[in-house]
């Protein structure tokens, strides 16, 4: 997921950040005042996407039940459940590397959302600055989101 | 020639000179329109106003400059009046509204998390609550994974329970979080999180914040908490 951080959090010691992650209160929040025009902004009604709609899909049912099935169950579960402990287990029990590729699970749905906002963003941008730049930054967009753009 | 608002600060600015720039292909120059004891942050506004990257970042970029110096109200993205004459008669005609806030936020900031889960992480949490999902699970493993149906319903069943576990997630978050805000209000809703909150901090009272949030990633393994800030009161304006 393409990250940029905006000059500000630079001198902040609020964590790592992105402009996706402050883009909608920039684009959401802030005084707005009557008298001024507020431009209409093409394509932001898709920060709008409910991510839910996708998360109940067949494919989303078919991923989960798929990662259940990679789970190590036998790590610690039997233990009593709802601890922390239990997950904290798992990942001291050497499932460390499969606990790390689940960032792919959350965080896949969470980068495509940002794709998504990215493909909302990137179209206006892309009609006149810097397109060969762009490029490899297009390329890792998953098509979906560019059709569904 | 219309005018682009970044927003409104108190004091006389003046100070600007050429070094600020905003918005605009190349940036355009940002200067302040002084009225009374207000002065308005604008810009020229380019012919075609998009929400562009640099775009917002520029508007971002402005209004953290200027709040060094001077308590501010972030306008939204896109504010444009038709000309210099008209923003002044704004502040003048809504001077005292303007005063009550920017008094409320000086030396405030915003600070915005956003929670998502670690799925294996949550998951296994789950499996390990629930025993007739996990016993499914199960059944399914010794079953080579099961028939495209019995995956789909148990899938179904596993994203109910994961959801259920955001909800008590989100509740758990803003709980452990707002004691460390003045102010707490839920971010704008939109997609690739659970929980977007955001909080009103003092300028330089963010330590609390960013040890609550770390105390809740290391007892609750599968939470993951991004914290964005200092950022403008942009979520705790009045229009």
């Amino acid at each position: 997921m393409t990250t940029v951080v905006p000059a500000q959090q630079s001198r902040g010691g609020g964590g790592t950040s992105g402009l996706y992650d402050v883009l909608e209160l920039i684009l959401d929040r802030g005084l707005v005042i009557d008298a001024f025009v507020r431009v209409s902004l093409v394509g932001i009604e898709i920060l709008k996407i409910d991510v839910r709609i996708v998360v109940a899909s067949v494919d989303t049912y078919l991923r989960f039940a798929e990662a259940c099935n990679r789970l190590d169950l036998e790590s610690g579960p039997n233990k009593s459940p709802g601890l922390p402990e239990v997950v904290e287990g798992i990942t001291e029990n050497g499932a460390r590397s499969k606990t790390k590729g689940a960032l792919s699970g959350a965080g896949e749905t969470v980068s495509k959302a940002a794709q998504s906002v990215a493909d909302a963003i990137r179209p206006a941008e892309e009609d006149e600055e810097e397109p060969r730049r762009r490029r490899p930054a297009r390329k890792a967009a998953p098509k979906k989101s560019e059709e569904s753009a | 020639m219309s005018t682009y608002v970044y927003g409104i600060a108190r004091g006389e600015v003046t100070d600007l000179g050429d070094r600020l720039l905003g918005i605009g292909d190349p940036p355009l120059p940002v200067r302040a329109l002084n009225e009374g004891d207000l002065a308005a942050i604008v810009s020229d506004c380019p012919p075609e106003l998009k929400p562009r990257r640099r775009d917002l970042l520029a508007h971002q970029h402005v209004l953290a400059e200027v709040s060094d110096s001077h308590p501010v109200l972030p306008m939204r993205f896109g504010s444009v009046s038709s000309s210099d004459e008209d923003v002044r008669g704004v502040l003048a005609e809504h001077a005292d509204r303007y005063h009550d806030q920017l008094n409320r936020l000086t030396d405030r900031v915003e600070y915005n998390v956003k929670a998502v889960h670690d799925e294996n992480a949550v998951l296994h949490h789950v499996l390990a609550e629930e025993p007739e999902l996990r016993a499914m699970a199960e059944a399914n493993r010794a079953a080579g994974g099961g028939t495209y149906e019995e995956r789909v319903r148990f899938g179904e069943l596993v994203a109910g329970a994961v959801r259920a576990r955001e909800v008590r997630d989100a509740k758990l978050v803003e709980e452990a979080l707002a004691p460390a805000a003045e102010e707490v209000r839920p971010g704008p809703e939109s997609g690739g999180w659970f929980l977007s909150l955001s909080l009103l901090l003092g300028k330089d009272a963010a330590d609390p914040l960013l040890t609550a949030a770390a105390d809740l990633e290391k007892t609750h393994p599968w939470l993951k908490l991004r914290v964005n800030g200092p950022l403008p009161p942009y979520s705790f304006v009045e229009s």
